[in-house]
């Protein structure tokens, strides 16, 4: 014990105990947490029952689920749609400015240092459906007719997704943008050497080069999208008619919702299904990242 | 293991300490420093104006001077069915707080409210309660857990201006739901607002689905003995939901917006946005305080009723319920603050006018309509007592006022009346945001999912 | 703990020290030529002098611009003027200027009787607490993983990163009833700034960056120190710490974002409004004060830190291009 001391196995416990306080009571014990509470009927008045898969039973029939799993796809899809291909051109574009580059990046960054919340709040006065509205007074300069934003199942999600696009595609065109300089210039050299045009440099060199950050920002985005909740939560509240309502809305709903106390049990058991298919990802996420490193 | 365990227990505990005299959260004392008792109470909604919270913090001094062994922590708060549980389980909730009508069975039945019983008996006026109105604070053993503290009856609200620019009578509110119809699409019409408007978020599309539904003939829910069946899908709804998608989709005078809740209705409301709305006869005092309507722009009127012995007027309330982890010293306290605050004024002149002078010199709002929690006799009484002090606009209430006595009230569904109403919410949305929503099918599977709420119990 | 961003299940694609400036953001006047040093970009010299390519080209870059300007910047501009224009000019006609004039007291109203300077203060209060909880954890556990080496190291580490695989959402509900009622203390944290703060330091990617930002430092430095007699809480003090100031403004710029922007974890704990941050109490307040005043309150609290970026750009952007998705 004592040269155990000496030879600084106590400082080092010491200099480790913010780390193991900190994860051991707000990371890992309430994972263990999350796990048992699954399988338990919990209202924080009356002690735990164990309730063997039926949080899970309730959490696959609730009616709710199928809407949310498809709204939260549907989510990731168009976000993918929207905010995958526009960053990519506009970095490709930005790498070749000359003058005021750094201009570029800052304006392209800008939404990203807005607080959620405020861009939020503010987008939700840019869709007032009304034919005054922000939005629909800008369509109606082209001559195109107002419409609903928020206010109709049709229409909500692309609001919302509108709305996350602009507040995350600055932070994608800068990873683009840290990519790009890392291409080695010699393979353009060799490119024009075989007389290729600008468009057959960025097809053949810059496109393949870029591979492994385009593979991470996907991975990344979809984690990221199937966590959703800012948006519908301070948006639409879920509605219209629960076209909005996401995984972890309803998550939140079981939990926090009803006026009488929530459904905890059934909280936990669905976001660990939510979990399960979020580790998948990112363990194929570390997969890559080790490969393009190493490549 | 052993080692690493003990400091670290020591660390987070000094840690935590420090945090809590640093920003004075976390635990609740019951007794502050001098042996006082220490209660929290409610105060007003979020984001009322300053004036509301001096004359607050004013009727909180005549207290604690009348009680100089009860010290008095103010909170702001405001009920919504998705806030509500996160407080109480996060056990932030005041010692004393209010929860609506709806909700004070299932609280008893759960545990959360501490049995006050014998403080209320204590006060002397227990037995002038109507007895309907405070079964909804007591337990199946006749135990009492809340006491009503108002209670109202839906009403149209309406804006004066508007009928005015529509080229409407504002002293001749619609009386029929047709005449409610033609003035919102005059409305619309002619001042570009929206006519009518309903709210559809947080359990309130439900509520006022169920109020429409009550109006025209329907009811939500049946009992027969212990058993309760939905009866969401019946004709009274049908036709609620059809003079909804007419409004909506065949005369455009809803406008746009069919994302309100509570706050965010009346918020437009007082901006002018809204010609006629439904919603609790008391809202004026929360329409003055947080959102500054003009008094000239308000009119209430009595809800039309459809003809048929059917028909009834949707009644709702507001229950004050001490904390169950609250000290017998603190429930003691936390029952003589419900007397002072919200009930001793009814039955007492000098705390009615105490009441309403203090609530007159901020410019608060007094005399707005309410509906007797005692017998009507009692409300009368505290009605004259209070006449000099009136400040709100009667006038243009008298519609409500004097037609409230020929409608026949009806209580809200009696059993997990938020739930239901918050699977009713995504009918009314679905109606009101779609213009080929199915009606029929939507409210078959509104019954359904309302009967698996029922049964799961 | 953030529950808005993808979560703690990022890593960045270049851990390793020193961060590289990936994203050079030049200062107005410097011109970086793509020919300079080397430095060339997808397009040659020849193809820049062109008629046709290098015209086309500079036509992209001023179209680009000027659509950055219009969605970047455009709706912050619309905002500020939204914020000094009466309620019905913005309700009227939102793209106009200033119809009746300028309203100069909405702001004076959001600050002072709004109350945005409380929760200003509640919010960098909540920022500055995460900031140092989590660089307390970070460094303290990176050095004595990478330095001090000691023989359960690995398993610890391995269970820090192991909660990388855990999203946020999982720990929603039972860190909230941890929160309620936290082992050992009994007292629960709900209203306290602890109740934030102290979650925020179980962030597996910061111990992972200062892991391996310590990893790659030379150990004949920590030997020397030790040899001359410092302890191992001066080697840390006097040695470590000055020369891990590249990862510490990393770790400070991701710990200050992720806080200010975090949303739904603050909501559920900090009930009491005398406490919450701007995230929380903005969207209450909303639904109740005046449209402009509101305006002129989001306007104060984007202005911020709009304000910082703008002054800490370099950082910002080199944070960003390490790990940008991390803002999901």
């Amino acid at each position: 014990m004592l040269t155990w001391i000496r030879r600084g196995g106590l400082s080092t416990l010491l200099f480790l105990l913010p780390l193991v306080v900190v994860f051991g009571v707000f990371s890992w014990w309430p994972i263990v947490r999350a796990a048992v509470m699954s399988v338990q009927q919990t209202n924080l008045v009356t002690a735990p029952v164990f309730v063997g898969w039926e949080n899970f039973e309730t959490v696959f029939t609730d009616p709710l689920l199928g809407t949310a799993v498809r709204n939260t796809a549907f989510f990731a899809l168009i976000a993918l749609v929207f905010g995958y291909p526009i960053p990519l051109v506009a970095a490709v574009l930005m790498s070749e400015v000359r003058r005021w580059r750094g201009l570029y990046s800052a304006v392209a960054y800008l939404p990203v240092v807005v607080p959620p919340v405020v861009a939020v709040l503010m987008w939700k006065v840019f869709y007032d459906p009304r034919p005054e509205g922000l939005f629909n007074t800008v369509l109606g300069w082209v001559g195109i007719a107002p419409q609903s934003w928020l206010q109709s199942a049709d229409t909500a999600m692309g609001s919302l997704v509108l709305e996350a696009t602009w507040a995350a595609a600055g932070g994608t065109v800068i990873i683009y943008l840290a990519a790009l300089v890392a291409v080695p210039p010699e393979l353009y050299d060799a490119a024009e050497v075989d007389g290729a045009s600008i468009w057959r440099k960025v097809w053949h060199v810059t496109l393949p080069q870029l591979r492994g950050v385009l593979l991470v920002t996907l991975i990344l985005q979809i984690i990221g999208t199937s966590q959703v909740f800012l948006e519908p939560f301070l948006f639409t509240g879920g509605g219209p008619a629960n076209s909005t309502i996401t995984v972890l809305l309803l998550i939140y709903d079981y939990a926090f919702s009803s006026s009488l106390g929530g459904d905890y049990g059934a909280a936990t058991a669905l976001s660990l299904v939510l979990a399960v298919f979020l580790a998948l990802l990112s363990a194929l996420y570390f997969r890559l990242t080790r490969s393009w490193s190493t490549s | 293991m052993r080692s690493i365990r003990k400091p670290a227990a020591a660390v987070a505990a000094a840690l935590v300490l420090a945090g809590m005299t640093a920003c004075s959260g976390g635990g609740e004392p019951t007794t502050t420093p001098e042996g006082k008792t220490a209660i929290t109470v409610v105060s007003l909604k979020p984001g009322s104006e300053q004036a509301a919270f001096d004359a607050f913090e004013e009727q909180v001094r005549q207290f604690e001077a009348a009680n100089p062994t009860i010290d008095v922590t103010t909170q702001e708060y405001e009920w919504t069915g998705p806030t509500f549980t996160a407080q109480l389980a996060g056990g932030t909730l005041p010692t004393v707080f209010t929860v609506p009508f709806t909700d004070g069975a299932g609280l008893v039945e759960r545990g959360q409210l501490a049995d006050i019983t014998e403080h209320v008996q204590a006060l002397g006026y227990v037995d002038k309660f109507n007895e309907a109105v405070l079964a909804t604070g007591k337990s199946a053993d006749g135990r009492i857990f809340a006491l009503p503290t108002e209670a109202y009856g839906v009403g149209l609200q309406y804006n004066r201006t508007l009928f005015q620019q529509a080229g409407l009578d504002p002293d001749e509110p619609p009386t029929t739901w047709d005449e409610v119809r033609s003035y919102a699409e005059q409305i619309a019409e002619r001042t570009g607002q929206a006519g009518y408007a309903e709210m559809t978020q947080d359990n309130t599309g439900g509520w006022m689905l169920t109020t429409l539904t009550y109006a025209l003939g329907g009811r939500m829910q049946s009992v027969t003995g212990d058993q309760v069946q939905a009866t969401v899908d019946n004709p009274g709804a049908k036709a609620a939901l059809q003079r909804l998608k007419q409004m909506r989709w065949e005369d455009g005078s809803m406008g746009a917006n069919v994302l309100y809740d509570w706050s965010t209705i009346n918020q437009d409301f007082a901006a002018g946005k809204i010609g006629m709305y439904m919603g609790g006869s008391d809202v004026y005092t929360s329409l003055k305080q947080q959102n500054g309507i003009d008094p000239d722009d308000y009119g209430l009127a009595v809800l039309p009723l459809a003809p048929g012995a059917d028909s009834g007027l949707l009644g709702g309330g507001t229950l004050a319920a001490v904390n169950v982890k609250a000290s017998p010293e603190q429930q003691a306290a936390a029952t003589k603050w419900i007397d002072f605050y919200y009930l001793g004024k009814f039955v007492r002149q000098d705390a009615a006018v105490q009441d309403a002078k203090t609530l007159a010199e901020s410019d608060q709002p007094v005399g707005v309509p309410k509906l007797p929690i005692f017998d009507e006799a009692t409300l009368t009484q505290y009605n004259e007592w209070i006449e000099p002090y009136v400040n709100v606009p009667l006038g243009q209430m008298s519609s409500f006022t004097e037609g409230i006595h020929g409608q026949h009230l009806a209580g809200e569904p009696p059993a997990q009346a938020q739930e239901m109403y918050a699977v009713l919410d995504t009918v009314v949305q679905a109606v009101l945001s779609d213009p080929n929503a199915d009606i029929d099918a939507l409210l078959a599977q509104a019954d359904a999912d309302v009967q698996t709420v029922l049964d799961r119990g | 703990m953030t529950m808005v961003s993808p979560g703690p299940v990022t890593v960045p694609p270049v851990a390793g020290p020193p961060p590289t400036d990936p994203a050079p953001a030049p200062r107005g006047g410097r011109r970086r030529r793509p020919d300079d040093e080397g430095g060339r970009g997808i397009v040659s010299p020849g193809e820049w002098r062109s008629p046709v390519a290098g015209t086309l080209l500079r036509l992209a870059h001023a179209v680009l611009l000027i659509g950055l300007l219009v969605v970047g910047l455009g709706p912050l501009l619309w905002l500020v003027k939204a914020s000094l224009s009466h309620t019905q000019d913005t309700l009227r006609d939102p793209m106009a200027l200033f119809p009746s004039g300028v309203d100069w007291a909405n702001l004076a109203t959001a600050w002072s009787e709004v109350h945005v300077d409380l929760y200003f203060f509640n919010s960098m209060a909540l920022a500055a607490g995460s900031w140092l909880v989590q660089l307390v954890v970070a460094t303290t556990g990176g050095y004595a993983l990478a330095v001090l080496r000691p023989r359960y190291g690995p398993v610890l580490y391995w269970l820090v990163l192991s909660t990388l695989f855990v999203p946020a959402v999982v720990l929603l509900v039972p860190l909230y009833l941890t929160i309620i009622d936290p082992p050992l203390i009994g007292v629960s944290l709900v209203d306290s700034f602890w109740a934030v703060w102290l979650p925020a330091g179980a962030n597996a990617f910061n111990v992972l960056l200062a892991k391996r930002f310590f990893d790659n430092l030379p150990r004949e430095v920590f030997e020397a120190a030790r040899i001359d007699g410092a302890g191992p809480l001066r080697v840390f003090w006097s040695v470590l710490l000055p020369m891990s100031r590249p990862i510490l403004g990393v770790i400070s710029v991701f710990a200050f974002v992720t806080a200010w922007k975090d949303f739904l974890w603050p909501l559920l704990v900090l009930r009491d409004p005398d406490i919450q941050p701007l995230s929380v109490r903005l969207p209450t307040l909303a639904r109740s004060i005046e449209l402009d005043v509101l305006l002129a309150a989001l306007t104060i609290s984007a202005l911020i830190p709009v304000a910082l970026f703008l002054v800490f750009q370099r950082t910002f952007l080199r944070s960003a291009g390490l790990s940008g998705a991390l803002k999901g």
